[in-house]
């Protein structure tokens, strides 16, 4: 445990317990998660009641579901210790007045920040992390013109008091229920900030909507919820940055992302994420499309101790077309099992998985796929292609793709390939004067385009100095 | 364990086999130790996915389905030169160090619940004898059920610089009413420089029950080869096996399976890279129709040793029916950045254009079908290099698409 998280569980947190205690008397300190706390987290943001019960139901499920601990070569959970998991909560409200300038950041933060060379404005806005700054800088001009079109960004936890019926409906209900798995069920039980997403009929958002350090300005960042509704043709990109100024001490991270795509609506929900080396990232991201709508999902994974997270779409309506495009990066100590699934439950539903992971220093990466084909989805087609480079040979990589068909009139295809950097695509560049670490760097930036041609340049540019500094060993 | 058949299993029937075979003690302890570890064995593995188990083995009923005691079949052994190709008794009459050395080395007799079943029950045995340096071709193992369930076991030891091809069929004769069990282990150890090829083609009833392990060592250059076509039983649950643990060793297992009504296969072909310079090459293509199911897992690991390892493989399924099920979930696990591996897999139907375009040139719409479905196993059957398995593979296909 770090000298942070002790100063944390001295001080803010039992002050504030005991705080409540007083309130409610029933209210007792202890470690694990207890019903009080949900109460005390709902009361915090004086939420309505129907949000305190689906709350509650979602901590019942919590408490009676096991911890996953039987999928075949799944990341090691040990470490996660749900008892502790209470005290991780509270002093993440904290860090509001925790981390209030740059200086208070860890090290390894900083340096990273600096290293990327993100923009001095950024940088600003991160200090502020305290949440002064909020996005509203980054974000005001545009947010007037998208609000003139009835579209709505704004914090979670706002959106529960101002649209109360939208997020009534669709919060936790049909796409990601708690009861989906246990990190599921203890993000709906204890999930805090986020961002709330709505595109009204017929209406472009031309622009991707950010959210970078928004989040982090609501603190509790660890289990933020993200709701995004794209009525009926509508469009609009969403990019999540969650770089490293999403630090926290604390070891778990356990966000939901629910996704809701109109008919003939297109969403690309994209997301860098570089978590620090001691999270565990157990996400659960979800989205169901309706006719003829577009979902469409480009990640990259670099950061985090372990990681279990695959977006998964439910195609419902004819169709409906989903694209996954996911990268994954795992250095030294880390276990990056990602991958993706996809439900196709309607006739002429498509899918497009394309994959790559790059290992490294005795990193394991782990794509872990499963495409479902109901009876009655004819003609849905879909392609999986994985690729897998290694570094060297303390790093692993493995490909576990499941493939669950029930119709006959299908056209499924499953690729996977795994290989080593090639010596003589390094010795090629080398011999026109490249050195052999900018090689493998070029040689990396070329197996990767896929993926940062996708995203805006600024987080292609981001995605690829992440890569950079990984292979420098320079990070982290 | 939902079910168990060792509620009604006793010593006594263990030690009636053994004696009936004649078997020295120590193979007695080793059935004994079988039985006794059925208490706390697990039912093999089966393909599972988060949150879904393909096969539940747990819900037959064991207890109704084996007679310990009733073991009638029928055995045709067919030996090469300078191969011998022996009963379980002649086997142990003659070559019984040969047998207390690798019995058991390759396939834990206590892998799991069937196997261990397995090693209790077995009654039908066959050693395969490569001395050093001869090469055999087309030794034949023909195995007959007429009982209600079977244990059988096949022990294939292959010199150094030896080579074989096994072919062994298992059917089922006489009718017996009601559901049977079949159970099958071979162990196949292949020398420096040794190759063994080993073919099976399982028609057995479709009342039957189908549990067989198959794994192979090979040593250094040595190989072991695969054919495994599974077109009968109601249920089948296998697994081909091959361990490279010397350098330059080599395996290749080919696949090719038919389901038709309510047939449930669950398929696996793992390959352990463990030494230097190996090479895998898995090969699988199956059909189903009505409302067959296939579950196929196939598994190229390579561990951490296994430097310049190449390994490949490809699944492809056929459904000729909507009410037909296939799942599939190649597994690449890779601890050495030496490799090249690949692994694909396709779910598809009959293309509608080759259909049209048979049809088109006046092929009536079934038999253009038919045509595209045998067309299908070309590229398995290539593979097959036994000319006997390939053709009677093909000759089954033939019959079952005109059923």
């Amino acid at each position: 445990m770090s000298s942070d998280q002790d100063h944390l569980k001295e001080t803010d947190t039992e002050a504030r317990f005991e705080f409540k205690k007083e309130e409610n008397s029933a209210f007792e300190t202890e470690k694990g998660l207890t019903e009080e706390t949900v109460r005390v987290i709902s009361e915090d943001k004086d939420e309505p009641e129907w949000m305190l019960e689906r709350r509650l139901r979602a901590l019942e499920q919590f408490q009676e579901m096991p911890m996953p601990t039987d999928w075949p070569g799944q990341p090691d959970l040990s470490e996660v210790d749900i008892g502790n998991i209470v005290p991780y909560i509270r002093p993440d409200i904290e860090t509001r007045g925790g981390a209030e300038s740059w200086e208070d950041l860890p090290e390894e933060i900083q340096d990273t920040f600096d290293k990327l060379g993100i923009p001095e404005a950024e940088k600003n806005a991160l200090s502020g992390v305290g949440a002064q700054y909020e996005s509203e800088i980054v974000y005001q001009n545009m947010q007037e013109r998208w609000e003139e079109k009835g579209v709505i960004f704004c914090d979670m936890d706002k959106a529960v008091q101002e649209h109360e019926e939208l997020v009534r409906e669709h919060f936790m209900t049909k796409c990601v229920p708690p009861s989906d798995n246990k990190f599921a069920a203890l993000h709906g039980a204890v999930w805090s900030g986020g961002s709330f997403v709505y595109v009204p009929e017929d209406t472009t958002v031309e622009m991707p909507v950010q959210a970078y350090f928004r989040m982090n300005s609501e603190g509790m960042g660890q289990f933020e919820h993200t709701l995004i509704i794209a009525e009926d043709n509508s469009e609009v990109h969403y990019i999540e940055g969650c770089s490293a100024p999403k630090y926290s001490e604390f070891n778990l991270h356990s966000g939901g992302v629910e996704v809701f795509v109109g008919e003939d609506a297109h969403v690309q929900y994209s997301t860098v994420q570089n978590w620090s080396k001691n999270t565990y990232n157990l996400n659960t991201k979800r989205a169901i499309c309706e006719a003829d709508g577009t979902m469409e999902w480009v990640s990259g994974s670099m950061g985090s101790k372990a990681t279990m997270l695959y977006p998964s779409t439910v195609l419902k309506g004819p169709g409906a077309t989903d694209n996954h495009i996911t990268i994954a990066f795992a250095g030294e100590g880390q276990d990056i099992d990602t991958g993706a699934k996809v439900y196709h439950n309607a006739p002429e539903t498509k899918s497009t998985i394309e994959s790559k992971s790059i290992s490294k220093d005795g990193g394991r990466t782990n794509y872990r796929g499963l495409v479902h084909i109901a009876d009655g989805a004819e003609n849905a087609s879909t392609s999986v292609e994985c690729d897998a480079l290694m570094f060297d040979n303390e790093s692993t990589s493995d490909t576990m793709p499941y493939m669950e068909i029930q119709e006959n009139k299908v056209d499924v295809a499953h690729e996977a390939t795994v290989g080593k950097i090639g010596d003589e695509d390094v010795f090629y560049l080398q011999s026109r004067g490249l050195d052999d670490d900018d090689a493998k760097q070029m040689i990396v930036a070329g197996f990767i385009e896929p993926i940062t041609e996708e995203l805006p340049i600024e987080y292609a540019v981001e995605l690829n100095r992440l890569i950079e500094l990984e292979m420098e060993g320079s990070l982290g | 364990m939902s079910t168990q058949v060792h509620a009604n299993l006793t010593e006594e029937q263990v030690a009636q086999i053994s004696a009936d075979l004649d078997e020295p003690d120590w193979l007695l302890d080793v059935r004994k130790e079988a039985l006794a570890a059925l208490e706390d064995l697990d039912m093999p593995d089966v393909i599972q996915t988060p949150g879904r188990t393909w096969t539940n083995l747990d819900a037959l009923d064991y207890e109704s389905l084996v007679d310990p005691l009733e073991y009638a079949q029928e055995k045709d052994r067919v030996d090469a030169e300078g191969v011998d190709v022996l009963s379980w008794s002649e086997a142990l009459d003659e070559h019984e160090e040969l047998i207390r050395e690798h019995f058991g080395s390759v396939v834990d007799p206590q892998r799991d619940y069937l196997t261990a079943l397995s090693t209790a029950l077995f009654s039908a045995g066959t050693v395969v004898y490569v001395p050093e340096g001869v090469d055999a071709e087309d030794v034949k193992i023909r195995t007959r059920m007429n009982s209600q369930s079977l244990f059988n076991y096949t022990l294939v030891v292959a010199e150094e610089s030896s080579s074989v091809t096994i072919l062994e069929r298992q059917t089922t004769g006489d009718d017996v009413s009601g559901d049977r069990y079949y159970s099958g282990v071979v162990e196949a150890v292949a020398g420096e420089n040794a190759y063994v090829q080993y073919g099976s083609l399982q028609t057995l009833s479709e009342e039957t029950y189908n549990y067989q392990v198959k794994r192979g060592h090979a040593d250094t250059y040595g190989t072991v080869n695969w054919i495994e076509g599974n077109m009968g039983s109601r249920l089948t649950k296998t697994s081909v096996e091959s361990r490279l643990l010397g350098d330059s060793s080599e395996s290749k297992i080919v696949g090719a399976f038919f389901g038709h009504e309510d047939q449930h296969f669950d398929l696996g072909s793992r390959v352990w890279h463990e030494a230097e310079h190996t090479t895998a090459d898995l090969v699988t293509r199956g059909v189903l129709d009505d409302e067959a199911r296939s579950v196929y897992e196939g598994v190229q690991d390579v561990g951490r040793e296994a430097w310049d390892t190449s390994s490949y493989q490809r699944e492809n399924t056929l459904m000729l029916s909507d009410e037909s099920e296939a799942d599939a979930s190649p597994k690449l696990i890779i601890n050495n950045h030496d490799t090249e591996a690949s692994h694909s897999a396709t779910v598809g139907q009959v293309d509608e254009q080759d259909l049209f375009y048979m049809t088109s040139r006046g092929v009536d719409p079934e038999s253009a079908k038919n045509m595209l479905v045998e067309g299908f196993f070309v590229p398995v059957l290539e593979e097959v290099e036994v000319d006997e398995l390939r053709e009677d593979l093909d000759d089954l296909i033939y019959e079952r698409l005109r059923e």
